[in-house]
């Protein structure tokens, strides 16, 4: 029943939200909410009983592990929010009126994305994760400029038209385990018993929906045109939960299903079709990252690439790349919410009166020292730099490729490394441009509260300790995930 | 004798379905827009009532019930009092894809649907025609839908369009198995939250902030007590 303490935490902190009055309070119980999730979420991975099945819920590994993820970004997000928010009001683009429809979707945001991770019926895990897609598109639209609205409509109608595709597929898969068994099930846990004895052409068309559904959620080629704006618009605590958290719910539906696919004989076309749109979406996105101008943007096109690097280690489905696979997505979600955290204060120092306009970056070591040097440690992390976590994960994907097949494994290494180039040449121009090169005057200081800066700190501090340590606790937890997802050990 | 009839009456009635689909994709004033989709929701209330008194599954009774509540009756009057509200009569922008287009696509995708069914299907479109025919038209319904949610450049008609798509979903649950009755009442509840959200928001789409929070005052989407700080 440990779902339902997500939802009792929830639940208190959503009418807290609505009942008190004034921002520092609003803060406070956001800030409580998020820590609550995490004691939650380290209680289930460390001290729960694994598996544990009640109701449409049940808890295994992978689900622990992709919900305690969340929580520490949703903390992270948090501790980040109130100050950020502080500044929004008083340069007058948040408006006051709309602080309780903030810090409300931000609850209801935070209690439904573990949740998602803990469901076991494919159905119900289906209407949450359009639940987070609506409650984070709100968050988008938060702000109330034109260019939000946009990007948050856009997002609504890419991801909810592609989802329903999805549940075409499901129901191709209910269709199937009624045939098999008698009576139909959507409970994944069912599904990988009694798949061995499915049609492996339908289940490739369920694979087929399911793909498209999901992949959109995760901003996967061609599905992938709102996320640069979603993620560039929100407010960055809202971008830092977008890419850090919210990509990892369309993934994880992918790993459920393909888990499930992979029981049925003759199903090996389904790794080829992930592979492909695996390597097309890395490609696209590193021929994004390279015309990019916007900071923000060029940061939401890196996940993009990300995204499509899990994909192809999730093709190979061999107990390394899984292995790798899952590391990334730790490393991605830690890496990219530190990436927009800082970006987020840079983009408020320099942000121009037109939001149509780019922001212009100079002197960004005399006014914002500390975000300019977070932001270089996240832009090497997120390359995959050695001692970072990124870099591990990236190069044994990387090799499962080559021992896939030398050709694809080169075109990889390329993309990838036309995606490093292109944010690391970016970075450079930005922080090292000089304000008597250009004609903007003198600029106000924006001023950081500790809370946005002890929250990248905080990201910095996990990302450096995943990196370095790789600790053993962790070695064993991703190995019993894999061997769960019925692949045996590594 | 009477099984013959039905799924003759069933084949009508998915015919017509098709038909307003393609009325969804070409009709440029939304007052219509709206009444086509209401008339494919109650053609789709028949069609679940005649499957029920087919295969006697209590399920589809239930179906029929909640499609017309708030398929036929809630979605279409709520929309229909937004657009009353922010006065847009018709939509004439399309970007990609004119409506002519966009019918001549969705008979290739029909086709090409029927195409990849058969081959996926084979068994099962021997041994049950009928089911066949209602799979293959409510997963093209969803098309012609997603052609007009990426045709269209109005919020609104956008909204029409995966609201049809929605329908195709909801054709081919019927028709390609029993799905428990909570899970479509789930997609239900999915469908008004995003008709109610985007709703909003292309109130806002035109207007800058200020006016934005005015016009929702005024409309009394947004409680003009609120007080944040």
């Amino acid at each position: 029943m440990t779902a339902v303490l997500y939802l009792i935490a929830g639940i208190i902190a959503f009418t807290l939200t609505m009942a008190l009055k004034g921002h520092m309070l609003k803060r406070a119980v956001l800030l409580l909410h998020s820590a609550a999730n995490v004691l939650i979420s380290g209680y289930i991975m460390f001290l729960g009983n694994i598996p544990e099945i009640s109701g449409f819920f049940r808890v295994d590994h992978l689900s622990a592990f992709e919900a305690g993820l969340s929580s520490i970004v949703f903390f992270a997000a948090s501790l980040y929010a109130g100050g950020y928010v502080t500044r929004l009001i008083e340069t007058g683009e948040l408006n006051p009126k709309s602080l309780r429809l903030f810090y409300g979707g931000f609850s209801i945001l935070m209690t439904v994305t573990p949740v998602v991770f803990l469901s076991d019926n494919l159905a119900l895990f289906w209407i949450l994760a359009e639940i987070t897609t609506v409650v984070s598109a709100m968050l988008v639209a938060s702000l109330a400029a034109r260019e939000n609205i946009d990007a948050a409509l856009k997002y609504i109608f890419i991801a909810s038209t592609a989802m329903l595709f999805a549940f075409i597929g499901l129901i191709f898969l209910f269709e199937m385990s009624r045939t098999g068994s008698g009576t139909g099930t959507l409970n994944w846990s069912e599904l990988m018993i009694i798949s061995k004895g499915f049609d492996p052409s339908i289940s490739i068309a369920a694979f087929f929906f399911v793909f498209i559904g999901f992949s959109a959620k995760s901003g996967i080629v061609p599905f992938h045109t709102w996320l640069p704006d979603a993620h560039s618009k929100a407010p960055s605590a809202v971008s830092a939960v977008l890419s850090g958290v919210l990509l990892n719910i369309g993934i994880y539906g992918i790993i459920r299903v393909y888990a499930i696919i992979k029981q049925v004989p003759d199903t090996e076309s389904s790794g080829f079709f992930i592979l492909f749109f695996g390597v097309l979406t890395v490609f696209i996105a590193s021929m994004m990252m390279l015309k990019q101008h916007n900071l923000k943007k060029l940061i939401a096109c890196s996940s993009i690439e990300n995204m499509g690097l899990i994909l192809i280690g999730l093709s190979f489905w061999t107990p390394l790349a899984i292995f790798w696979v899952l590391f990334q997505t730790l490393a991605h979600s830690l890496t990219k919410a530190e990436l927009f955290l800082s970006a987020g204060i840079i983009h408020r120092q320099y942000k121009t009166e037109n939001p149509a306009e780019e922001d212009v970056i100079c002197d960004a070591f005399e006014m914002q020292p500390a975000a300019s040097v977070f932001l270089i440690a996240g832009s090497l992390a997120i390359i995959g730099t050695p001692l970072f976590p990124v870099f591990l994960p990236k190069l044994f994907i990387l090799l499962e490729a080559v021992r896939f097949n030398l050709l694809t494994g080169i075109i990889i290494l390329t993309t990838i490394a036309i995606a490093s180039f292109a944010l690391f040449r970016f970075i450079w121009g930005a922080l090292s441009l000089r304000s008597d090169d250009t004609t903007i005057g003198k600029l106000k200081h924006y001023r950081v509260s500790k809370g946005m800066h002890a929250a990248i700190i905080f990201l910095l501090v996990l990302m450096l300790y995943f990196g370095i340590m790789v600790p053993e606790w962790f070695y064993n937890y991703l190995t019993v995930i894999v061997s769960e997802l019925g692949l045996g050990g590594i | 004798m009477i099984t013959t009839f039905l799924a003759d009456i069933v084949r009508i009635i998915l015919l017509l379905i098709l038909i307003t689909g393609a009325l969804i994709i070409s009709t440029r004033t939304l007052s219509a827009l709206v009444n086509v989709y209401s008339i494919q929701s109650l053609l789709i209330t028949v069609l679940a009532c005649v499957l029920w008194y087919m295969t006697k599954e209590k399920t589809l009774l239930l179906i029929a019930a909640i499609t017309f509540a708030a398929k036929v009756i809630l979605i279409p009057s709520f929309i229909a009092g937004i657009q009353k509200k922010i006065h847009i009569r018709r939509d004439l922008e399309f970007s990609y894809i004119k409506p002519a287009g966009s019918i001549l696509l969705s008979l290739l995708l029909m086709l090409l649907v029927y195409v990849v069914f058969s081959g996926v299907f084979s068994k099962f479109a021997v041994k049950d025609p009928l089911f066949f025919l209602g799979s293959i038209v409510g997963v093209s319904l969803m098309l012609m839908g997603m052609l007009v949610t990426f045709s269209r450049k109005k919020t609104i008609t956008k909204v029409m369009g995966y609201l049809s798509m929605e329908n195709g979903v909801l054709v081919f649950g019927c028709f390609a198995t029993e799905l428990p009755f909570i899970v479509e009442v789930m997609i239900l509840v999915d469908l008004i939250i995003l008709v109610i959200l985007t709703t909003i928001l292309t109130i806002g789409i035109d207007s800058s902030l200020e006016e934005f929070q005015e016009r929702l005052i005024r409309y009394h989407i947004w409680p003009s007590e609120e007080e944040g700080q």
